[in-house]
């Protein structure tokens, strides 16, 4: 399988907090990986490293075997495009006009037919076209996401980096974004893959190809669910106790128990 | 072709249809406003078929309509265009609706360099462009500040609107300064100048002036699709859509400053146009700068000729000046409009 992302010995530090730690990953075409770890373990901040919103301290990105800091902006635009996890708005647009952003790339001045059909077809592929004229300020918080999710798709990457695309999403709407990203990314000839900083270890571990472990800024496990979702590896990052159940043949889904104290305190004051 | 895109299409269409009728409704009240005067000799009707070319009038009426009325109606319509069209440019580059070219340091620069040739007599030129030429150049000098001061803070748009803000008081207290020890007449000349007037400016300086203004259009235009991602999602999500948030900030206000100099250092202040005239053609134009630009430009230029036709004939012989006119007319009106869409 041909590499699209190729990181090694990545560094990236907020002053003095060191929150990427000689990091190495890669990412194959038609797979799908998640990022997961608590919070601050450096899942958000090695996705912007990867979409040049952040300059490492050091190391180095590859990205369909060019150095990512030599690739020019649009071009780069061409091949990766970024869902952030949140967007501020001050001045708002119709659903269909922000998604057509994700023609910018491919376009000078003029929007071509095919550019609005492109986007007609994705606004149609994630159930979105009630919404097409529809301001992107009025929309709540879930159809935001899905609007900024059909940007992404409608920017037709090699590479999709999602920044917990679920999180505003309702239990189907979370489903069925992840089975049309698997999809999007499924098509052996479309060489695409994606990279998904998630939350919810349930959804990856059953739409996952691979998932990264992230803790302290650095990769703790790498694998498949199966390999990575143990109930040490669990425990050991996340501190919570957790169970294993193979209820589907396909995949795993794990369920948490109860957090693991650590620092027992037997003698506690609260202060009311 | 699919149905979505054909309604995208027809909604485009029906928009420049708003645009091109707000085009025509201005070319109107700019011929309208050509007949208007207190000139004995030349009724509004003669005017008009002057200036549509049916008669050509006597030697005196025709240099009354061309070289004393066209120059003031020529700097309206420029002005309004580059007022509005670099608030619509701020407003979308910085991602605030409460930006206009003036609150930048623009204006604040521009009256300290109109103090400085005032009271102190210091200018690059010592005529009668000492003004000018002064309230040119600081403007420009204290917008290159506030874009190095808030790349050295941080590179985002909050961080040029707080350096701007205090590079505005700072520039303030030493106008205020200046004021405390000016002489009676300085201090009228600077209270004069801060007005704003169509009249200044003589005809040779209208010509480029406007120039100036339509040759920075196209730079403006550019970078609609850059202004709307920068707009609509900020930074990263303009990363993601190929756009450097950063060299396009710096870019922008750099000509919006350009475009705001031009006309203030002529005219004086004048505010109200490039904050308004953004909103108003959002109203009407929705958000996207490709169509939002050229709107803005057209309602500046409507918003100003509006506000100087008036000024002129409300209290003839009196004229009240444009800066003045535009927000006492302007304000109200302005904030009805909002308060009539607040549902959006």
């Amino acid at each position: 399988m041909k590499e699209i992302i190729d990181v090694t010995n990545l560094n990236f530090s907020w002053g003095n907090n060191h929150v990427l730690k000689d990091l190495n990953l890669n990412l194959k075409e038609n797979e799908l990986v998640s990022i997961i770890g608590i919070n601050g373990a450096g899942k958000s901040t090695l996705l912007k490293c990867l979409n040049r919103i952040l300059k490492p301290n050091s190391g180095k990105i590859s990205i369909l075997g060019k150095e990512l800091s030599n690739v020019d902006l649009i071009e780069l635009s061409k091949h990766i495009s970024y869902v952030p996890q949140s967007i501020r708005s001050n001045f708002s647009m119709d659903v269909f006009d922000v998604v057509l952003l994700g023609r910018r790339p491919h376009i000078q001045w003029t929007i071509a037919d095919e550019d609005r059909d492109k986007v007609s077809k994705t606004l149609r592929y994630l159930n979105l076209e009630e919404f097409a004229f529809r301001r992107f300020d009025q929309l709540s918080g879930g159809e935001r996401q899905r609007v900024i999710i059909a940007k992404a798709v409608a920017q037709d990457p090699t590479v999709y980096l999602f920044d917990e695309p679920t999180s505003d999403l309702d239990l189907k709407n979370q489903i069925e974004i992840m089975k049309r990203i698997k999809e999007l990314i499924s098509v052996p000839e479309s060489s695409k893959s994606a990279l998904i900083a998630i939350h919810d270890i349930n959804i990856a571990a059953r739409f996952s190809d691979r998932i990264l472990l992230l803790h302290e800024g650095r990769i703790f496990a790498n694998g498949t669910p199966q390999e990575v979702l143990t109930p040490k590896n669990i425990a050991e990052v996340f501190n919570v106790t957790s169970e294993i159940v193979n209820m589907h043949p396909n995949y795993i889904r794990i369920i948490i128990k109860d957090e693991i104290n650590k620092n027992k305190k037997t003698d506690k004051t609260v202060i009311l | 072709m699919d149905s979505i895109s054909r309604r995208h299409i027809e909604k485009g269409k029906t928009q420049l249809l708003m645009v091109l009728t707000l085009c025509i409704v201005t070319i109107f009240l700019a011929i309208f406003a050509m007949g208007q005067g207190s000139s004995t000799n030349l009724d509004m009707w003669t005017s008009m078929r002057m200036i549509l070319g049916f008669e050509s009038g006597t030697a005196l009426q025709s240099d009354i309509i061309w070289k004393l009325r066209f120059p003031r109606i020529l700097m309206a319509i420029t002005g309004g265009i580059a007022l509005a069209t670099a608030g619509a440019l701020m407003q979308g580059c910085l991602g605030n609706p409460l930006v206009s070219p003036l609150t930048l340091g623009v204006a604040s620069g521009a009256a300290l360099g109109a103090a400085f040739a005032i009271v102190l007599g210091i200018s690059i030129f010592n005529d009668e462009l000492a003004i000018v030429a002064n309230a040119f150049l600081f403007s420009l000098i204290v917008v290159a500040i506030i874009i190095q001061l808030g790349n050295l803070r941080s590179v985002t748009a909050e961080s040029y609107i707080l350096v701007g803000i205090a590079i505005t008081f700072i520039a303030g207290a030493i106008v205020s300064t200046m004021q405390y020890f000016a002489t009676d007449a300085q201090l009228s000349q600077l209270a004069h100048w801060s007005f704003g007037s169509l009249s200044r400016p003589d005809e040779i300086q209208v010509w480029y002036i406007s120039i100036a203004v339509i040759g920075l259009m196209p730079t403006a235009m550019k970078w609609s699709w850059d202004l709307n991602a920068l707009s609509v999602g900020g930074d990263e999500f303009a990363i993601s859509t190929g756009v450097n948030p950063v060299e396009t900030r710096r870019n922008i206000l750099i000509l919006s400053a350009l475009m705001t100099s031009v006309v203030i250092a002529f005219t004086g202040l004048i505010g109200f146009v490039g904050l308004a005239a953004p909103h108003m053609s959002r109203l009407i134009i929705g958000n996207d700068f490709r169509k939002l630009i050229p709107c803005s430009a057209i309602f500046g230029a409507f918003l100003m000729l509006f506000a100087d036709t008036l000024g002129r004939t409300l209290f003839a012989p009196i004229i009240i000046p444009v800066g003045i006119m535009l927000s006492i007319i302007g304000g109200p009106f302005f904030m009805y409009l909002l308060l009539a869409n607040r549902g959006g």
